[in-house]
């Protein structure tokens, strides 16, 4: 069986509960500052903790699309393989570039021995 | 009258991204616009002034931690403050249940007002909230909420996330409970006396 409250015990319910919700509570000074301390600690944690690569400069998206250090060395690398293709054309191109430009003009940025290890 | 600066003015939310970003005034401005609100939510809630201080501490605590992840336009910062400082509070409500037996609680004190009232006040509030300790969690969030910060229903369906249903359904238990067990404390103790 369950037990109901009379119409005289809810009155005094909702009397002590006028009471209790009247007063306002200040905060003190100290709690105040406790909460502000908190408040700089956790800014000072924010700041302090490392931001992601590539920093926030205006190359920043194009180093991004690039796709940051992973896409550098895949750069790196066709770099290198077109600096090796200014070097060594293969025949078929040899042909193309006497066609158009009379004769293959080579541009040597460094040399195959720096990059690719190996003599020609 | 005063003039409002832009800050004074801003959202909350406005003001906790600026927070994110550095700005130290804007924990000023959000803790003297925050922090007395939800001091007086814990003070009703647990009737103690010092626990009250260490839950408003720690629930602004975790205000300030979830600030570089909030994202503007989910929640309102007072509905998601209500909702952590009622479950801190919730939480010390468990513990003292464990803690307190009921017929430790304390007890209301009657009399019309004197030069006692204060010391009557605290006595009342310390009641309740040992009564509300003695409730079902949810329900005593629910009915702190309704009855002790003044929320409309949908408010509190808001803040504790269900429906304006399952609200009416947990005050409307919660406040005949509390009723029960604060005016039935006396014939406990005599059924006790009985046996």
């Amino acid at each position: 069986m369950t037990i109901e409250p009379d119409k005289r015990e809810m009155d005094a319910l909702d009397a002590l509960f006028a009471e209790v919700a009247g007063p306002k509570a200040e905060p003190s000074a100290d709690l105040m500052a406790r909460v502000l301390a908190d408040a700089a600690r956790m800014q000072a944690t924010a700041a302090a903790r490392p931001q992601p690569r590539g920093g926030s400069g205006f190359l920043s998206p194009l180093w991004a699309a690039l796709g940051g250090w992973a896409g550098a060395g895949g750069l790196a690398a066709v770099a290198a393989a077109g600096v090796w293709l200014g070097i060594a054309p293969p025949a078929a191109l040899e042909t193309v570039t006497d066609v158009f430009f009379g004769s293959s003009v080579t541009l040597q940025v460094f040399s195959a021995d720096d990059v690719l290890g190996m003599g020609i | 009258m005063n003039k409002l600066s832009p800050e004074t003015e801003a959202p909350d939310a406005a003001l906790l991204v600026a927070f994110a970003n550095g700005d130290a005034g804007a924990a000023q401005l959000l803790a003297e616009r925050l922090l007395p609100r939800t001091l007086a939510q814990a003070q009703r809630m647990l009737g103690d002034r010092a626990e009250a201080e260490d839950v408003a501490q720690e629930a602004m605590m975790r205000l300030w931690r979830i600030a570089g992840e909030w994202r503007q336009g989910e929640a309102q910062v007072s509905t998601w403050l209500y909702r952590v400082t009622a479950n801190l509070c919730t939480d010390r409500l468990r513990r003292r249940k464990r803690s307190v037996p009921l017929d430790a609680v304390a007890e209301p004190l009657d009399g019309a007002p004197s030069v006692t009232a204060r010391m009557h006040t605290e006595a009342r509030a310390k009641a309740l909230s040992d009564a509300l300790a003695q409730l079902p969690p949810r329900q005593a969030e629910a009915v702190a909420l309704r009855h002790l910060e003044g929320l409309s229903n949908a408010e509190i369906a808001a803040v504790m996330e269900i429906g304006v249903e399952a609200v009416e359904s947990l005050t409307a238990r919660g406040k005949r409970g509390l009723a029960l067990i604060l005016a039935g404390r006396r014939e406990e103790l005599g059924i006790e006396d009985d046996d």
